[in-house]
């Protein structure tokens, strides 16, 4: 019986093939948007997540505290904030050397003014703006810490690229998700219309809606497929003809590839369901 | 089987059927006679549930007018066999897809049990050599005759036939009616509606007249099979 929805599904996408056409091309011209939009979402997303990486405390610590005090200093830290690492003074004064570089500057510097410190890489849920301010304050109450530094307007600005970059990409699929039940319910209403003597007939036989409408839900399923797997490969090519060659962009990853898939499959049957439950009353079936 | 009380059907203000009355039982054949506008067709319509009466019952079976759901409008069809005078055959389909679809449509058939059933229906109706033809490749009465065959594959206890003849040349429609005939025998109702005479008399059942949406206190049919509850 599947088998003969999906007969019935190919021989109603065959007797309109401009309507069928039409459905596909103008959704594969939506989904494509949303295909660039998840390209771009995704290297965003990497671009955040190697900065966020590199988003860490500093702690500097008072010249006088002894090496028991910094052990048990580092251990609570650990415990309650992420991974933290000693640099001493000395090894911070090689790195500042080697950062400044000119032997005429250093020379300028009287001694090695710069104090130990701890660089702690701060666990994933503390790496938003709020949460580290939050953080360097109780850590700056310490009584072995001289002062905390986080880089907090780098890291508001980071907090607020990427809150867009969601709403941005909330707002796209929002659109694309209106225009595929927008064209599929458009499509199938034609299409049954347009076989309005078909589906009177078959009402007149005892068939129930489910029946009928099968084979149209089926229809419009196919065609977001279709129109999903036209949209990828376009975004795909795109991808592989111009952006690699400027900067290296990374494609969709499978995950998203099938969540892109489903929701459209998903949509495109919903659409088709709501147009059905409508027309099939219209058509006096 | 079918029974209407006291049913009157308006559309606007225009009287289709006025204040009808008759029953069948199980087997009987019962021909409507009468001209255009007479109200035949609206009185198969309410039998099929497409239309409610304005006033009156209906009782189809164990299926009454009234509030009854989509599905519910559905199986009542399912347990009816109908033929048309335009035989509504679907033309992209072969002979044999058209009758399978009636089949297919009561979901009560594997794949494997819907040929053997098809292929029967044609056999009674003489046309298993015209299985893998499609509708505008056959005559007017083997179109009509594949209507036939789609009307009985699911052995419907009731066959409706709205006009089958109309649309046919005298030969054809006397083996549609010969047809028809034989599936009564077979014990399957048949309500049949016509505005031919010669058609009400051939059939040998029992004939009801309508007049502008009444029944005429007349009958033509055999001795001992007249039954009608004048309004």
């Amino acid at each position: 019986m599947h088998f003969f929805f999906f007969r019935e599904a190919w021989r109603s996408f065959k007797h309109h093939r401009g309507l069928a056409y039409t459905a596909i091309f103008s959704l594969t011209a939506a989904l494509a948007v949303c295909g660039v939009f998840l390209v771009l979402a995704h290297n965003a997303e990497l671009a955040m997540k190697l900065v966020g990486d590199r988003r860490e405390m500093v702690v500097y610590l008072r010249d006088e505290i002894t090496r028991e005090q910094r052990d048990a200093l580092m251990a609570r830290m650990n415990e309650l904030y992420g991974q933290v690492t000693y640099v001493s003074r000395d090894e911070a004064w090689k790195e500042f050397t080697e950062q400044v570089g000119d032997p005429a500057l250093l020379e300028a510097v009287d001694g090695n003014p710069l104090p130990a410190s701890l660089r702690v890489k701060l666990r994933p849920e503390l790496l938003n703006f709020t949460k580290m301010n939050e953080a360097a304050r109780q850590v700056a109450d310490f009584p072995e810490v001289e002062d905390v530094r986080f880089g907090g307007e780098w890291v508001k600005r980071l907090d607020e690229i990427g809150d867009g970059l969601k709403r941005g990409a909330l707002a796209v699929g929002s659109v694309v998700a209106l225009a595929i039940v927008f064209v599929m319910y458009n499509t199938i209403r034609l299409t049954v219309m347009a076989r309005r003597p078909q589906v009177e007939i078959m009402s007149r036989l005892g068939a129930t809606d489910r029946f009928i409408a099968t084979p149209f839900i089926v229809e419009a399923m196919l065609e977001a497929t279709f129109a999903s797997v036209l949209a990828l490969a376009a975004v795909f090519g795109l991808q592989r003809a111009f952006l690699t060659q400027a900067l290296h962009v990374a494609f969709i990853p499978w995950a998203w590839i099938g969540i892109f898939l489903g929701a459209a499959v998903c949509l495109a049957w919903l659409a088709a369901v709501i147009a059905l439950s409508r027309v099939l009353r219209a058509v006096g079936a | 089987m079918i029974a209407f009380e006291q049913v009157t059907k308006r559309y606007g203000e225009r009287l289709a059927l006025g204040s009808v009355s008759w029953r069948m039982d199980e087997g009987e054949c019962v021909v409507f006679l009468g001209h255009n506008g007479a109200g035949k067709t609206t009185l198969l319509r309410l039998i099929t549930h497409e239309i409610q009466p304005t006033l009156g019952t209906v009782t189809v079976g164990t299926f009454r007018t009234g509030r009854m759901s989509r599905s519910q409008r559905a199986l009542l069809r399912r347990t009816l066999g109908i033929i048309y005078e335009d035989f509504r055959l679907l033309n992209d389909r072969t002979v044999f897809e058209n009758v399978a679809l009636a089949v297919r449509i009561t979901g009560q058939f594997a794949n494997d049990q819907v040929e053997p059933m098809v292929l029967h229906a044609l056999d009674q109706v003489g046309l298993d050599d015209k299985q893998h033809a499609y509708p505008n490749e056959l005559s007017g009465g083997e179109k009509q005759r594949t209507a036939i065959a789609r009307a009985i594959v699911n052995r419907p206890a009731v066959i409706l036939a709205d006009e089958p003849t109309g649309a046919l040349q005298r030969r054809s429609a006397e083996e549609v009616l010969g047809l028809l005939k034989r599936v009564n025998e077979e014990g399957a109702a048949l309500v049949l509606v016509t505005t031919r005479r010669g058609v009400a008399e051939n059939m040998g059942g029992r004939v009801i007249e309508l007049e502008d949406g009444r029944v005429r206190p007349r009958e033509v049919a055999p001795l001992g099979r007249v039954r009608v509850a004048e309004s």
